[in-house]
């Protein structure tokens, strides 16, 4: 049988996260371990957030400090349509997203000229601007007290298969914007935009659209964290260490690879709850070790960790290029 | 003959300072037109105006019959004025097949399997096809130019702005980069503006020379005629020698 698949996926890496999928989502029906079935559920979230975050910081290199600006934007706005306009939750969600999207659009469109450190510190900016912001809206936000969504019974064992899916449509995406000719592009940019104007690559666009793929998908990510919680704080939800938690799972499973930021975020999840619960002083300690580790002797993480043993057992395996 | 690219008046202004002064200039098809001058002469400032990553001040420029006065470098690229560096710019974090395959993609307009079909026949043509699989770092200066020329190449152009191409690499290679040269606009049809400052270079390849000095079109013709100009010589050693 022949797919109609487009030339640039391999069947391999198709089949390996339908499987993947397929295991996971099988899961809860053999286990009934509800500390790891919601474990699990915040990882998915955070995997999808990882990943987004990754497109912008790591295939374009544009490095963002201010990402849980769209976060909370796509938590709040999701859970106000909820409430206020009675959307379904997965409807609000995706509209929290858009929206999530064009708010990264209206501050990046201008600041994406900007390249390197000089944007890092601008997105610290508008993170902690649109933090005030929230904080001060409470008719969006309901302020320092927060927001509470709806619960309904089992919802929080349900989102377990929505988180999944986050995940599962994030690692597409990340698969399909990095193999596919835009991923080239994209790579072209990050290594010289003015080279890459030159030979025909719009970078301008190309960029609104990554920044507003990747400002949607956090979004979602954020609708989807408050419909777990059931509670959300602009505090929480816009805060800086949640920006930060998204770089360091970049930097430590591999930035602007395809799969490492998603293992960045299996580590960071589980290490903190392991951390939080034991030495609660020490986990951004902790973090801020292995970050130097990593920066120090694997700048691709995991990933680029992986590859070398990986190259050490089976040279044979892995060439250089990727013509294939 | 018929005029591929042409440019009426082109001027640029930096603050007070004109970087091209009133420039016109006309490249015939399936010709290779020399552009030279002292160092600070404009040359670049007029090649980022032709290929659309500087707008010009004044003047204006014709592709065919098609005016591309100020549209960006990246729409310049896809209709067919496609320019190098004379500081050579590969991507570095992309092979070079993938340098050619980006500019074939995003400029030719075929599909995922033409385009990288074009960057493999591209990078043949070019003398590169059997490092394709290496990155950009691991080629010598003469490689590096190559490449910048291959990738320029796969956006199929019509017209092709060399930036100093042939200076800083050595005889040698030199001389094989003039028949890459000569090949493009044979084999390849492509119509060329070429900076140099190795005139030896300028001589066997442009059948007509422009010379700019000080932002102004000083002298225009044959290169053998160019050579023995007065005011060209004065441009370039001093009014004593002329």
């Amino acid at each position: 049988m022949k797919l109609p698949l487009p030339p640039w996926v391999r069947p391999r890496a198709l089949i390996a996260l339908l499987a993947t999928c397929a295991a996971l989502a099988l899961g809860p029906l053999l286990h009934s371990d509800v500390y790891i079935h919601n474990l699990l559920t915040l990882t998915f979230i955070g995997i999808a957030a990882a990943l987004a975050w990754n497109w912008l910081g790591g295939y374009l290199g544009q490095v963002s400090f201010g990402h849980a600006a769209m976060f909370g934007l796509g938590g709040f706005v999701a859970a106000k349509a909820e409430i206020s306009m009675g959307m379904p939750m997965v409807f609000a969600w995706c509209f929290g997203g858009v929206i999530a999207g064009l708010y990264a659009l209206v501050w990046g469109h201008p600041t994406l000229r900007l390249r390197g450190p000089y944007f890092s510190i601008a997105t610290i900016g508008v993170g902690e601007a649109t933090r005030l912001v929230g904080t001060y809206w409470d008719w969006l936000t309901g302020g320092s007290s927060g927001t509470s969504l709806p619960m309904h019974p089992n919802l929080k064992f349900t989102l377990y298969w929505y988180a999944l899916a986050l995940a599962a449509v994030a690692m597409a995406a990340s698969y399909a914007l990095r193999r596919s000719s835009l991923g080239l592009a994209l790579l072209a940019i990050k290594s010289d935009v003015d080279a890459a104007s030159d030979v025909g690559v719009s970078s301008t666009r190309l960029q609104d659209l990554v920044l507003f793929l990747s400002g949607a998908m956090i979004g979602v990510c954020g609708a989807s964290y408050g419909s777990y919680f059931s509670y959300i704080e602009p505090g929480d939800m816009f805060g800086f260490d949640r920006s930060i938690s998204w770089v360091l799972m970049g930097v430590i499973g591999g930035i602007g690879t395809i799969a490492g930021p998603a293992l960045g975020a299996i580590i960071f999840v589980l290490l903190r709850q392991y951390l939080i619960a034991s030495y609660p002083q020490l986990y951004l300690g902790l973090y801020g070790i292995l970050l130097v580790l990593v920066i120090l002797f694997e700048p691709l993480g995991l990933t680029g960790l992986s590859l070398r043993v990986l190259r050490r057992a089976r040279p044979d395996l892995i060439v250089s290029g990727s013509e294939t | 003959m018929s005029a591929v690219l042409r440019a009426d008046g082109l001027s640029k202004r930096f603050g007070g300072l004109k970087a091209v002064d009133n420039v016109s200039l006309t490249l015939d098809e399936g010709r290779i037109l020399g552009l030279i001058g002292p160092n600070g002469a404009g040359k670049s400032t007029c090649f980022s105006m032709l290929a659309g990553s500087t707008s010009p001040t004044a003047g204006r420029v014709f592709l065919g019959d098609r005016e591309i006065t100020g549209l960006p470098a990246f729409r310049a690229a896809r209709g067919g004025v496609v320019r190098t560096h004379q500081i050579v710019r590969p991507f570095a974090n992309l092979t070079i097949f993938e340098n050619a395959v980006v500019a074939a993609v995003q400029c030719s307009g075929l599909d995922h399997a033409g385009a990288r079909a074009l960057a493999r026949e591209t990078l043949e043509f070019a003398g590169l096809a059997a490092r394709r699989n290496e990155y950009p770092a691991g080629l010598t200066l003469a490689g590096r130019k190559r490449l910048e020329m291959a990738r320029a190449l796969a956006c199929a152009p019509k017209v092709l702005l060399l930036d100093e191409v042939i200076a800083g690499v050595n005889p040698a290679e030199a001389q094989e980069m003039v028949t890459l040269i000569l090949r493009i606009r044979d084999e390849r049809k492509v119509s060329i503006i070429m900076t140099e400052h190795v005139m030896a270079a300028v001589m066997r390849l442009c059948e007509r020379v422009v010379v700019l000095d000080a932002g102004k079109l000083i002298a225009a013709g044959e290169p053998k005629e160019i050579v023995q100009n007065p005011e060209v010589i004065a441009a370039y050693l001093g009014k004593k020698h002329a």
